[in-house]
């Protein structure tokens, strides 16, 4: 059928955009240009309208269709109700200020006085307890508020501690306590029926006509949660390997000032 | 007279935190706008300014006005000129040498620089908990605490330091900058990942598993059900956004119903399935982005990289797990 053959192609026309991403991400361009564009192009394939109705815009030609909704709008719908995930920058000046006044440094000197703290151990524990915390329904960004001010400078001072570090393996160290947080966070959270995971599941199943117990959704994922424990046992423990590895052997306790996070270098 | 949990429900608001956040970025962008050391001060400043606005009014403001201020943002961007101030105009006051210099100060709080920050997290979970027992919604529980737990934060940690508004200010603003205009890429994803929905994005990629996979195949389901679901989400950057697409176009209709699976089981293992995806992809800029910026890591794909090999060993437990738990239990 030729409608059946162009309904196709008007289907894979529309994943442009995701091209255009894909493209854009590779070539490393300005990661927000490439995602406003990619809206503009998917929206204007899959033939909505720059605008609504209710703009002003209705006046100009073409730029607004009766009955659908404009791209600009949609946009600025989903901005406006995603402001949540920018809320960070409120803890901003205070983490700021208590850097400044040796908030890091003072991290990194707690750690210390436990002898066995490694990196590695601290971001098994900062998982588990990240997995606690989802379990107890709380929803939090842990980032900025554990992971930059605490658990960051900690891991590094307890890897700094027996040796300084090359920033390579400063880097590898930073990256691997953003993805504790990360583990911690996804796989913990659904071990609560009321956090958004279990809640999102439980309503797109409903909607498609099943009916599905919120205890059993945490149940059947109590096994993908071990699993996420052990490979984060697994990854953490090989990272204590590699920073034992072959290095300047002298410990530097008194480099650890300049073990900061740092913010404007 | 009206009880606490109807004050809370009525005072303690998103809009609130959202107000108080605006205010901020407002202040960010003044102060940026008006420091002279810094080379980029106009456009910086207007960027904050801007997104300031957005924070105050996006809940009153028209869709479309909403829609064309992020645009602008967007714009401001691509010109490269928001930024910092560079290492020649930078804050003189927000240098690391004197950053060590004034923990010997007189003003020295020692280990009770702590309580600022364990604070934020303190009154998140605090707010959560209220909330929840007067019956409201734990989450905005959760947001409001955030707010007002950083508010408190701010209070204390400038009384213990006897630091100015003016450097409080000035140290979260240079937090902000070094992050810089990565900051608003959680918000302009979540406005893709709205269009893409509208677009009906993830038709084309169910109608395909439909397309390639033999039917009466329980492990070449299984493993195209966790495959779509990954792809999809490593595109959408949010196994949320993801899940109801793959859910309906494949899990139900192809796994659950033709294999008689439990369908708790499918749908909980194909969410996760979808945040291996999640681990792996730079369209989840909020949790793969913007902490690679926040912790001043060289790659900004540095923590994609580091998650790599556990969400592949991870996605295919879930492939495996699901296959064996229909098979044999």
């Amino acid at each position: 059928m030729i409608t059946e053959e162009l309904f196709k192609l008007a289907a894979i026309g529309k994943l442009a955009g995701i091209a255009l991403i894909v493209v854009g991400l590779i070539l490393r361009w300005r990661t927000t240009v490439v995602v406003a564009s990619a809206s503009l192009l998917t929206g204007l394939l899959a033939g909505m309208p720059l605008f609504s109705e209710e703009s002003p815009f209705r006046v100009i030609p073409g730029m607004t269709r009766a009955g659908r909704i404009g791209i600009v709008d949609l946009l600025g719908k989903a901005f406006a109700d995603n402001r949540l995930m920018t809320l960070f920058i409120l803890t901003l000046p205070a983490i700021g200020l208590a850097e400044r006044y040796g908030l890091q440094e003072r991290s990194a000197a707690l750690i210390l006085r436990i002898r066995v703290a490694t990196a590695g151990r601290l971001l098994v524990v900062y998982q588990f307890f990240r997995i606690l915390q989802g379990a107890l329904g709380i929803r939090l960004n842990g980032h900025p508020s554990f992971v930059r001010p605490l658990i960051c400078p900690m891991s590094l001072g307890a890897a700094e501690s027996t040796g300084q570090l090359t920033p390579a393996r400063r880097e590898r160290i930073k990256a691997a306590n953003a993805a504790a947080e990360n583990y911690g966070n996804f796989y913990g959270q659904n071990l609560s029926p009321v956090q958004a995971g279990v809640l999102l599941v439980f309503g797109v199943m409903q909607g498609l006509g099943v009916k599905v117990g919120m205890w059993d959704l945490v149940r059947q994922t109590l096994p993908v949660v071990v699993a996420s424990i052990i490979l984060g046992l697994f990854q953490f423990y090989r990272l204590d390997r590699e920073l034992a590895g072959p290095r300047d052997n002298q410990p530097h306790r008194d480099l650890i000032h300049k073990n900061q996070i740092g913010g404007n270098q | 007279m009206i009880g606490a949990d109807q004050l809370m429900a009525r005072f303690l608001t998103l809009d609130l935190v959202y107000a108080i956040t605006g205010l901020l970025l407002l202040a960010f962008g003044l102060t940026t706008a008006g420091d002279r050391h810094h080379q980029r001060r106009y456009v910086s400043g207007i960027f904050w300014i801007i997104l300031g606005v957005i924070f105050l009014g996006g809940s009153l403001l028209p869709h479309w006005t909403t829609g064309l201020l992020a645009l602008v943002l967007v714009v401001l961007d691509g010109s490269g000129r928001v930024g910092q101030g560079g290492p020649a105009g930078g804050d003189s006051a927000s240098k690391p040498s004197e950053a060590a210099a004034s923990s010997i100060s007189p003003h020295d709080p020692g280990n009770r620089i702590f309580w600022p920050v364990i604070l934020i997290p303190a009154a998140t979970f605090l707010l959560a908990l209220l909330f929840r027992q007067a019956g409201l919604d734990a989450n905005r529980g959760a947001l409001v605490g955030l707010g007002l737990g950083s508010l408190l934060a701010m209070a204390i940690a400038k009384h213990l330091t006897r630091a100015t508004l003016a450097l409080l200010i000035r140290e979260g603003r240079r937090l902000n900058e070094a992050m810089g205009p990565v900051n608003i890429l959680p918000q302009l994803l979540a406005s893709l990942g709205a269009i893409l929905a509208a677009a009906n994005i993830g038709q084309p990629i169910a109608a395909a598993i439909r397309h390639l996979v033999p039917g009466d195949n329980l492990f070449l389901m299984v493993l195209a059900n966790c495959l779509g679901m990954a792809l999809l989400t490593i595109l959408l950057g949010n196994s949320f956004a993801a899940f109801p697409v793959i859910a309906s176009g494949v899990m139900l209709p192809l796994l659950v119903i033709p294999f008689g699976v439990d369908p708790a089981l499918a749908a909980i293992i194909t969410l996760t399935a979808g945040s291996s995806g999640t681990l792996m992809t730079p369209m989840a800029a909020n949790f793969n982005i913007v902490p690679a910026a926040l912790l001043n890591l060289d790659d900004r794909y540095g923590v994609i990289r580091y998650q790599l090999s556990y969400a592949l060993a991870l996605w295919a437990f879930h492939v495996i797990w699901l296959w064996a738990v229909i098979r044999f239990f």
